[in-house]
C-alpha cells in the first residue's frame, strides 16, 4: 500500500483497529505446526458460508408453501439459469457436511485433542453436529415431493415415540397430526432461520472456546521441539486449509455437476410405487429399526429413542469419561475402540440396509 | 512532566528510603497515572498522587519525606479494578505500564455494593415482568394448528361390484380436500378394501364388533362383524408408511411395508417384521346404492392400542 490507499487505511485502522485484530485472529501460534489433519473445521466454516449463499439464493424463487413449494422448486430446477446447479450444490454441500462433521470429530477424538482444557469445546460442538443433522432433516421437506413427503413423515413418527413428550414434539414439528401444509411453513423456519442463527452463534462460541483454550497440537509431548516447530495459522495453516477446501468445492461441484437434484412426484400421502427411504446418512438408523429386536411398542423406543439419546449422551460426556491425559492414541486403547465400533456399526447398518431386499 | 514511574522502582523520600512502587493507577479521563501506590518498609501500602514525584529516573525521588508518605491515605483494593477487568479505550497507546498492573478506580457510585445487588435484582425483576406475560401468548402462538377437531366425513372409496373375488384386496384412491389453516388443498390417498371370505371376516373381527368413537369418546359407528367389506386404513401401523399387497418370498400374497419390512396376512394380522399391532380396520357401510364408504382415519403409529390422531 502507498500514498492515499496507506492514508485510507490509516484512517480507519486508528478507529477500528484492523491491524491489531488482523493481527490476533491470525497469529495463533500452533504448537508443531501446521497440518493436513487440521483442515477440517476450516472446511466445516467454509461449507456453512457456502450453505448459507446458495441457501440465500434459492430464496429468490422458492416458496415455502404447501400449494407452490414443489412447483417453484420445479421452477428453479427447470427454468432459472444454473438453478440446477445452486439447488443441487446446496443439497450435496449438506452430505458434505455431515461427512465433514464426522472426519473432524473422529480427528479431534483420535487425537484425544477434547482433552482438558478443551473439554468444552467438544461440547458445543456435538451440539453443532446435532444441529448440522437437524438441517439436513428439515431441509430435505421443503422440494416437497414424495421423498420429503414420506421422510418427514416416518421421522416425525419416530421422534412421537419420545416417553411423555413425544406427542408434543410430533404435532408441534408437523403443525398438527399429519404432514401438511403447517409443517413445511415450520420446517423452513427452523431451516431459514432457528437453526442457522443457533449454528451461527453456536460456532462462534465453540471459535471462542477453542481460542480461549489454544490449539492442542500433535499427541507426543515434547515441549522443546513443539514450541521450535511451532507456527502462526496464517500463513501456512490458512494455506492447507485453502487446498483442502479447494479440493471439497471440487468434489461438491463435481456430485452437483453429475448427479443433480431430480424431484419425484409432488408431494402426497398416497405412495404409489414409491419405497420411502430417508437421506443416506439416516441409513444406519432407518436398517436397525427393521430388525426383530426393535419390534414391538417397547423395542421400537429402544431403537428410535433410547439408542440415539444414549449415543448423544455419551457423545456429549466423552471428555468426562476418558479423563486420563494421556493423548497418544495407541495408549487409548478402550477409546479408541469404542470410536471404531460406532463407526464400523453405522458403516456395517448401512451396507446391511444396501443388500436387504424388499421381499 | 516527569517520566513515567514503573513498578518495583525504588521510592526515597526527601530524607530517606520511602520504600517500592507497588502499583501506579491510572486516571480514567486522562488516561494517565494520578497517583503511585508505594510500598513502605512497614509492609503497608499508600496512595501518593503524583504531583509529590520530584523525578523519576533510576528510581522515584519523592519531593515529601518518608513520614509524610505514612500519612497518605492506605490502599484500598477493593475500590479498584485492574486495567484487564475495565474497558479503557487507546489506554495502551498513552501509557507504558504493563495493563495488568495499572489499577482504575472503582466510580464512587459503584462502591456501595447493597445498590448495587438492588440494581441488579429490580433489572431481572423488569424483565420477567416483561417477559412471563408474553410467555403464554407465544406458546398459544406456537401451537394454534396442532389440536383440532376429527373429521368424520364419509368418502366413497369404491363399489361392491368392483370385488368379484373375495380376499383380494386393492388400493383405492380418493381425493381428500384440506384446509389447513388458510390453505385449502386436494390431494390423492388410499386405503385398502377387499370382499372377505368368512374366514378371514373371523380372523379381522374375533367375533367382535368395531366401534369408532369421536374425539369426546361418542360412539359414532359400529362396523359389524357380518359385513364383508373391509377397509383397512393405508398407513402402516409400524412408522407410517404405506404398505402394498404383493407376492412375498416367504409368505406368498401379503400386505408388505417397504419401509421397515413389516409383512401381515390377509387378515392384517402382523407375520413378521417390527409392526406392533394389526393392520387398521376404518369405518366401512355400504349404499344402498352399491357405494363402499369409509372415514378417512389414521391412528398413531408404533403403539398396540390404537389411538386416534385424524
Amino acid at each position: 500500500m502507498n500514498g492515499v490507499a496507506k492514508q485510507i487505511y490509516d484512517w480507519f485502522d486508528e478507529r477500528a483497529g484492523l491491524t491489531e485484530l488482523g493481527h490476533k485472529m491470525l497469529n495463533e501460534p500452533m504448537p508443531g505446526g501446521s497440518r493436513y489433519t487440521y483442515v477440517f473445521g476450516s472446511i466445516l466454516v467454509y461449507i456453512f458460508m457456502m450453505q448459507l449463499v446458495t441457501g440465500i439464493l434459492l430464496m429468490f424463487y422458492y416458496a415455502p408453501t404447501a400449494d407452490h413449494a414443489y412447483e417453484s422448486t420445479q421452477y428453479i430446477i427447470h427454468n432459472v439459469e444454473y438453478g440446477w446447479f445452486i439447488l443441487s450444490f446446496h443439497f450435496w454441500g449438506s452430505s458434505v457436511m455431515v461427512v465433514m462433521v464426522v472426519m473432524h470429530m473422529s480427528q479431534v477424538f483420535l487425537w484425544g485433542a477434547y482433552k482438558k482444557p478443551s473439554e468444552l469445546v467438544w461440547v458445543v460442538g456435538t451440539i453443532l453436529f446435532t444441529l448440522v443433522v437437524a438441517m439436513g432433516f428439515t431441509g430435505y421437506l421443503l422440494p416437497w415431493d414424495q421423498r420429503s413427503f414420506w421422510a418427514t413423515t416416518v421421522g416425525i413418527e419416530i421422534a412421537d415415540k419420545t416417553p411423555l413428550i413425544g406427542d408434543f414434539i410430533g404435532q408441534f414439528l408437523r403443525g398438527g397430526p399429519t404432514t401438511g401444509a403447517h409443517t413445511i411453513n415450520r420446517f423452513f423456519v427452523l431451516h431459514v432461520m432457528i437453526l442457522p442463527l443457533s449454528i451461527m452463534g453456536l460456532a462462534t462460541l465453540h471459535i471462542y472456546l477453542f481460542r480461549k483454550a489454544g490449539p492442542a497440537g500433535p499427541y507426543k509431548r515434547d515441549h522443546k521441539e513443539l514450541t521450535k516447530t511451532s507456527e502462526y495459522f496464517f500463513p501456512r495453516q490458512v494455506y492447507k486449509d485453502s487446498v483442502a477446501i479447494g479440493i471439497v468445492f471440487l468434489i461438491t461441484c463435481a456430485l452437483a455437476f453429475y448427479e443433480p437434484v431430480e424431484l419425484l412426484g409432488e408431494a402426497t400421502p398416497e405412495p404409489g410405487d414409491y419405497n420411502p427411504v430417508p437421506e443416506w446418512y439416516f441409513l444406519f438408523l432407518f436398517q436397525l429399526l427393521r430388525y426383530e429386536t426393535f419390534s414391538g411398542e417397547w423395542g421400537q423406543i429402544v431403537g428410535s429413542i433410547v439408542i440415539p439419546v444414549a449415543f448423544m449422551v455419551w457423545l456429549i460426556a466423552i471428555p468426562f469419561i476418558f479423563r486420563n491425559p494421556e493423548r497418544r492414541p495407541w495408549k487409548r486403547k478402550f477409546g479408541i475402540m469404542t470410536w471404531a465400533i460406532i463407526l464400523l456399526a453405522v458403516a456395517y447398518l448401512t451396507y446391511d440396509y444396501s443388500i436387504t431386499e424388499i421381499h | 512532566m516527569v517520566n513515567q514511574p514503573k513498578i518495583k522502582m525504588k521510592v526515597v523520600g526527601s530524607d530517606r528510603d520511602a520504600g517500592e512502587v507497588a502499583n501506579v493507577i491510572v486516571d480514567p479521563v486522562t488516561k494517565f497515572l494520578s497517583h503511585i501506590v508505594v510500598r513502605t518498609e512497614d509492609g503497608g501500602q499508600r496512595v501518593v498522587p503524583l504531583d509529590q514525584i520530584a523525578d523519576v529516573s533510576e528510581g522515584v525521588r519523592l519531593r515529601c519525606s518518608a513520614v509524610e508518605v505514612s500519612g497518605y491515605p492506605p490502599l484500598c483494593r477493593d475500590d479498584y479494578t485492574t486495567v484487564h477487568e475495565q474497558e479503557l479505550a487507546g489506554l495502551e497507546a498513552r501509557l507504558d505500564v504493563d495493563p495488568g498492573h495499572a489499577l482504575l478506580p472503582v466510580p464512587e457510585g459503584d462502591r456501595d455494593i447493597p445498590r448495587r445487588s438492588f440494581f441488579t435484582k429490580f433489572t431481572i425483576a423488569i424483565n420477567a415482568v416483561l417477559a412471563l406475560p408474553l410467555a403464554y401468548p407465544v406458546f398459544k402462538f406456537l401451537i394454534h394448528p396442532m389440536y383440532g377437531p376429527f373429521d368424520n366425513t364419509w368418502v366413497t372409496l369404491a363399489r361392491t361390484d368392483q370385488f368379484q373375488d373375495v380376499d383380494t384386496p386393492k388400493s383405492y384412491r380418493f381425493r381428500k380436500t384440506l384446509k389447513e389453516g388458510y390453505l385449502e388443498r386436494t390431494f390423492d390417498k388410499s386405503h385398502w378394501a377387499m370382499k372377505a371370505s368368512p374366514e378371514t371376516l373371523e380372523a379381522i373381527y374375533q367375533g367382535k364388533d368395531v366401534e369408532f368413537r369421536d374425539k369426546n369418546g361418542d360412539v359414532y359407528w359400529v362396523n359389524r362383524r357380518n359385513v364383508p367389506y373391509v377397509v383397512f386404513s393405508g398407513k402402516c401401523p409400524h412408522l407410517g408408511c404405506g404398505y402394498k399387497w404383493r407376492s412375498t418370498k416367504k409368505y406368498a400374497m401379503a400386505f408388505l411395508c417397504p419401509c421397515h419390512l413389516s409383512i401381515y396376512d390377509i387378515a392384517g394380522t402382523v407375520l413378521t417384521g417390527p409392526a406392533p399391532r394389526p393392520l387398521d380396520v376404518l369405518p366401512t357401510r355400504v349404499t344402498p346404492g352399491g357405494d363402499i364408504e369409509t372415514v378417512d382415519i389414521e391412528f398413531k403409529a408404533g403403539l398396540v392400542g390404537r389411538v386416534r390422531v385424524i
